[in-house]
């Protein structure tokens, strides 16, 4: 960064400041450079970056986020929209790269708007309610309410978000996949949980929007018949991704209910499968986070023995202790045993002899998992109250059969038909590691569509449509407002089309026409008493043959909040960085 | 003030770390490609029955001869991060089913150069992608069609079936003798394993195998220098390089009772830390003799199950030596825990980790003859004629170290070809015929198609044509003339197909190419086939590998490292 002479600053200080317009001037370029990395992934026909690090480690992505996370983004203001991109990952789990883009563009023209005359204040604030605006336009007029949410809605949604993707041109399989895993793990939701949903869509709300929050929930709620109706979570969590190359990615499939452990048998002698018996009773599974290795006493202990008999006792002992706790863990009924430690060779035989399934250094991250699915715990010392070792049977986790299975060149343990909570594996084949990473990325964004249209019950029609509609609707409540604000408002309203612009670009299609008649459209659809023009406003881009078509009907959807969410970050993430008007870098 | 842009005065902007280094659109996409034909062009002349070896030397100076696409590649350090993708298809390929890692990484080479016409004519990828797709699909429903079932049991078949696997290698004149260690080797460990039961309720699983074949772990392959290739040969049973710890101890038994153990026969310290204080003269004498006699114990405990054999993983002592002498039981030492799995399992012996737990039932009687061999300089024990092994021991023969590897990886690759056929019985013609009859009924299928995905469709059918064109090419003789009469074969079938059925019905040609002559033969008749599950994995790893190259049009060096 060039440094101002120091002394024109009037300042002392060990360091360079830039003030002004100078600023502005450079976080918005810094801004832009960023957006525009992202710009060419977005949408159905937005292609991959590859990047490559020190070591000449390649990364294949479509993931704004991810994007945004391997390059190494110096400048502060860059930053920002970096971290924006990271928080909707978390937050959201899709849209990061539309969101980055909002937010370059609402800053461009924030400085547009400077460099006329406008102080900063008047464009935040004009921001701000055209945000306001924009929501409740959104959770009024966009949002189409699924009381009882079909499949077609959850797949369409899974698909949208995934059709720009690595796996988009498998997209109805996938989309399959996507679905089944989250209704999978299905689980009745706490009060505080729906507390959150809620939270969730409103936050910088105003009245209009507590009401339409309120609707939207009641309607959702369906008929309360003397209570709330039980509402669900989907604890992504509980989704296993495993990643194996070899075959093609046609061949992922879904362990319904099973779990997948990327573990082998310790030893070959023990069976490649057990299942659970004719009555019914599940295989019991046992999770250890101990060491089955031979006992070893603590540092620092010592033991002054006279007898030298005794040293032999001591050795023994030391057996038998490990011995003793392997036969409790098999007293109590366990046909499979994980630990998460090594298990010593000594022990194997018992193993071997009560065919049990034994793998150890597991995963400790996956061992909870399953612990969780088969309704087990994962034990971590057996001692009691009383000062001795048992190994209760509660903690036992049950499935109806495990099984190992050769995968490419290795082996993976399969346990199917959990007994406690959901559980559900994503087992991913493709052609090399590359792809299996990027299409892990794109399957978990999908995933978290879909868990936010099932627990939120509402959609928005993608493919530019919300953002054609907020576009028109902003530029006519502009008039309405008679201050300065007005024209930051109708900025406002512009930078929304950035979204259709940009599929359109990408597309390689005429943008301005199509932008044009998509507004045309929506003005039309806005204006308009009649009824036969109420659909108008779901038109959006129809980006394969480059024309518009009803998305709600061609079945490219989002879930609103991801909408609202993006449009409420992106406008905060421009905020912050518009109202910075000095930038001071200390010399270290 | 400047007000607008960055003004000259101001410096450039620099959003981005200054080492970062970006190539994108057009650019990224053409290097993209020409990366991958460099990478394809490196392994085309080791295709087929007429390849050439390619030795290769490591920094350490060490060598490798091989014609294995896989092994070639691994060895060579490439900086390009597409060509470095591409050479992990062939990994996967190896892995996945081990053999067509050439053709892989050929198709998949020339997939891309194919679509280098419609990315300079400004198609965009994500359309070539989805003409890429639809072929793909097509491609594989027309291998169906072709697919033809084997009898895993029909040797004849089998053989001429790894035969054209390995009849490119380097072990070509031995064909025979390699067929039958790899047909042998692999029924030998073929496991039915435990279908699962029908209390299950629909629990659709892809991956239930019938069949288990755990060739890493079962079929040991042990290479000796010296000797003939003709001498090589597969156990009924296993071998490993091992002297008796006393020689006084029996070299060859009939019919030996076997213990495996993986405990230490010899003193040795528990795990807490000892420490030893004495300060009585008894005491020392006491100490040594408890260590004595807990070898002792433990030996008598083995004595008492009168085996013939005692392995253990770890070390035996000399007192523990003396015993088993004296009880006329021959012992070895420091056997590796996979050795000793597979005595395991061709004895059906149980592994014991204590001596005090020994049982009636642990003991291997499997093993028909135990013999000592002196081999070179080296002594083996042989473990022979098990009743019923499931693992064996394959002996390589051969003029050197380099000769042998080259053999050992040409032998495996032949049984990964046996076992693929074991879980998937289906074949498909080789020497081309396959890829001509998937180029030719791609070209059909792609004329009904409508819309841009058309040329890159017909893009596929023509890239499938690179296999029989690097064959007649390997073979020198004229490509153009021989690829165009198989094509034209491949047409004429089809039209006939189309007169006498009015079309739909797929027809059968399995005319394809004589890798060492370069003429035209039915594959039928010829009897080249290879396994249906190599075929299809080639032809779907290569498309989507080269999906994932086109769609990139951005290339970002020095980024950070990947931090999840």
């Amino acid at each position: 960064m060039s440094a101002p002479n120091p002394a024109s600053t009037g300042l002392f200080i060990n360091g360079q400041r830039e003030t002004g317009q100078d600023v502005r001037v450079g976080n918005v370029t810094a801004a832009l450079a960023v957006a525009n990395i992202v710009k060419t992934s977005l949408g159905p026909v937005g292609l991959d970056k590859m990047l490559v690090d020190d070591i000449g480690d390649v990364l294949i992505t479509n993931d704004g986020a991810t994007i945004l996370k391997s390059l190494e983004v110096e400048h502060p203001a860059a930053r920002v929209l970096v971290d924006l991109a990271k928080l909707q990952d978390q937050e959201v789990g899709d849209g990061t790269t539309s969101v980055v883009i909002i937010a370059s563009e609402l800053l461009r023209r924030g400085n547009d708007l400077v460099k006329n005359g406008i102080h900063p204040t008047t464009i935040i604030s004009g921001y701000r309610m055209a945000l306001k605006a924009a929501v409740s336009y959104i959770k009024k007029e966009m949002v189409v309410n699924v009381s009882e949410l079909g499949d077609d809605h959850l797949i369409n949604a899974a698909k949208t978000s995934m059709s720009s993707k690595i796996i988009g041109k498998e997209t109805d399989f996938f989309s399959r996949l996507a679905v089944d895993a989250v209704k999978s793990v299905k689980m009745n939701a706490t009060a505080a949980d729906v507390a959150g949903y809620d939270a969730m869509g409103s936050g910088g709300g105003g009245g209009a929007e507590r009401l339409a929050e309120s609707a939207s929930a009641t309607a959702a709620g369906g008929t309360t018949a003397g209570g709330t109706k039980q509402r669900y979570k989907y604890p992504l969590s509980a989704i296993h991704i495993l990643k194996a190359h070899g075959k093609s990615s046609m061949e992922s499939n879904l362990i319904d209910g099973g779990f997948a452990i990327n573990a082998m048998r310790a030893a070959q002698g023990m069976p490649t499968f057990v299942e659970m018996s004719m009555d019914g009773t599940p295989v019991k599974i046992a999770m250890l986070d101990m060491n089955l290795q031979r006992h070893r006493m603590g540092m620092g202990v010592q033991v002054i023995v006279k007898d030298p008999a005794e040293i032999e006792n001591i050795k023994r002992r030391e057996m038998d202790i490990t011995k003793e706790r392997i036969r409790k863990i098999i007293d109590a009924g366990a046909r499979v045993v994980l630990t998460t430690k090594g298990v010593d060779d000594l022990c194997m035989k018992y193993f071997v002899e009560a065919g049990i399934i034994c793998a150890r250094r597991c995963n400790r991250e996956d061992l909870k998992r399953l612990a969780k699915a088969t309704g087990g715990r994962v034990v971590t010392t057996m001692a009691d109250m009383e000062g001795n070792e048992t190994f209760d049977a509660e903690c036992l986790g049950g499935c109806d059969s495990v099984r190992e299975v050769r995968i490419g060149d290795g082996e993976m343990l399969y346990v199917y038909g959990c007994r406690g909570h959901g559980a559900s594996t994503i087992v991913l084949r493709g052609a090399n590691e590359y792809m299996l990473d990027e299409m892990d990325r794109a399957l978990h964004d999908s995933l978290c569509v879909v868990k936010r249209m099932l627990e939120s019950n509402t959609l928005v029609p993608g493919g530019g449509a919300a953002e054609a509609a907020l576009s028109v609707y902003l530029d006519d409540y502009a008039t309405t407002i008679e201050t300065r604000e007005q024209m930051v408002i109708q900025e406002y309203a512009d930078a929304l089309l950035v979204i259709p612009k940009t599929l359109a670009v990408n597309a390689a299609k005429d943008a301005s026409e199509l932008v044009a008649r998509l507004r045309s459209v929506h003005a039309k659809g806005q204006h308009s008493e009649d009824m036969v023009d109420y659909g108008l406003k779901f038109m959006g881009l129809d980006l394969i043959e480059g024309t518009i078509r009803d998305n709600l009907a061609a079945g490219v959807v989002e879930p609103a909040i991801s909408k609202i969410k993006s449009l409420r970050f992106a406008t905060e993430a421009a905020i912050t960085i518009l109202r910075i008007d000095d930038r001071i870098s200390l010399n270290k | 003030m400047a007000s607008a842009g960055p003004s000259p005065g101001m410096g450039p902007i620099m959003v981005l770390n200054s080492k970062t280094q970006r190539t994108h659109g057009r650019q990224a996409q053409i290097g993209n490609i020409a990366a991958a034909r460099a990478v394809a062009d490196i392994i085309r002349s080791t295709l087929g029955p007429r390849s050439m070896l390619k030795m290769l030397l490591d920094p350490m100076g060490g060598i490798v001869i091989t014609n294995d696409g896989n092994c070639i590649l691994r060895e060579v350090d490439v900086s390009h991060p597409t060509a470095k993708s591409m050479i992990e298809l062939s990994r996967a390929q190896d892995e996945e089913v081990g053999d067509g890692t050439t053709s892989v990484i050929i198709l998949a080479g020339e997939m891309l150069i194919n679509a280098e016409p419609f990315v300079r004519a400004n198609v965009h990828p994500t359309v070539i992608v989805r003409g890429y797709n639809y072929a793909l699909q097509e491609a594989l429903s027309i291998c169906e069609k072709l697919a033809l079932t084997v009898d895993v049991h029909d040797a004849d078949r089998m053989k001429a079936l790894v035969q054209s696997c390995i009849g490119t290698k380097f072990s070509s004149r031995w064909n025979d003798i390699m067929i039958d260690m790899a047909l042998k080797a692999v029924l030998t460990v073929a496991r039915e394993t435990p279908t699962i039961s029908s209390t299950h309720g629909g629990v659709s699983d892809v991956y239930s195998q019938k069949m288990e074949v755990d060739i890493k772990r079962y079929a040991k392959v042990e290479k000796i220098p010296g000797g003939e290739i003709a001498d090589c040969a597969v156990l009924s049973g296993v071998m490993f390089n091992k002297d008796v710890t006393h020689s006084k101890m029996r070299r060859r038994i009939e019919n030996p009772r076997i213990l495996l153990l993986d405990s230490p026969l010899e003193y040795k310290k528990g795990e807490s830390q000892t420490n030893v204080e004495i300060t009585d003269e008894e005491d020392w004498n006491t100490l040594l003799k408890m260590e004595e006699e807990y070898v002792e114990n433990m030996c008598m405990e083995i004595i008492a199950f009168k085996p013939d054999i005692v392995i253990t993983e770890k070390g035996v002592s000399d007192l523990a030596q003396h015993y088993f002498a004296k009880a006329n039981i021959t012992a070895f030492r420091r056997l590796r825990k996979t050795d000793n799995n597979r005595v395991a399992r061709a004895t059906g012996a149980t592994i014991v980790s204590r001596t005090d737990e020994i049982r009636e039932s642990d003991i291997g009687t499997g093993c028909g003859l135990f013999e000592m061999r002196k081999i070179g300089e080296e002594y083996f024990a042989f473990f022979e004629q098990c009743k019923d092994p499931k693992a064996c021991t394959i002996i390589l023969r051969g003029g050197s170290k380099d000769v042998l590897n080259e053999i050992e990886r040409n032998l495996t690759d032949a049984m990964l070809v046996v076992r693929n056929v074991v879980f998937d019985p289906r074949l498909l013609p080789g020497g081309g015929a396959t890829e001509m009859a998937v180029s030719v009924g791609l070209r059909k299928a792609g004329l009904k198609l409508e819309g841009v995905q058309q040329g890159p469709f017909l893009a596929v059918g023509e890239a499938m044509e690179v296999i029989p064109r690097t064959l007649a090419q390997n073979c020198g003789v004229s490509v153009i003339r021989t690829v165009t009469q198989l094509r034209a074969k491949h047409a004429a079938a089809y039209e006939e197909a189309e007169k006498e059925n009015g079309g739909g019905v797929f027809p059968k040609c399995n005319w394809g190419l004589d890798g060492t002559t370069g003429k035209l033969v039915d594959m039928e008749e010829f009897g080249i086939w290879e396994p249906f599950s190599v075929k299809i994995q080639t032809i779907k790893t290569a498309v989507e590998s080269a999906c994932m190259i086109l769609r990139i049009d951005d290339i970002v060096f020095g980024s950070k490292k990947k931090g999840h």
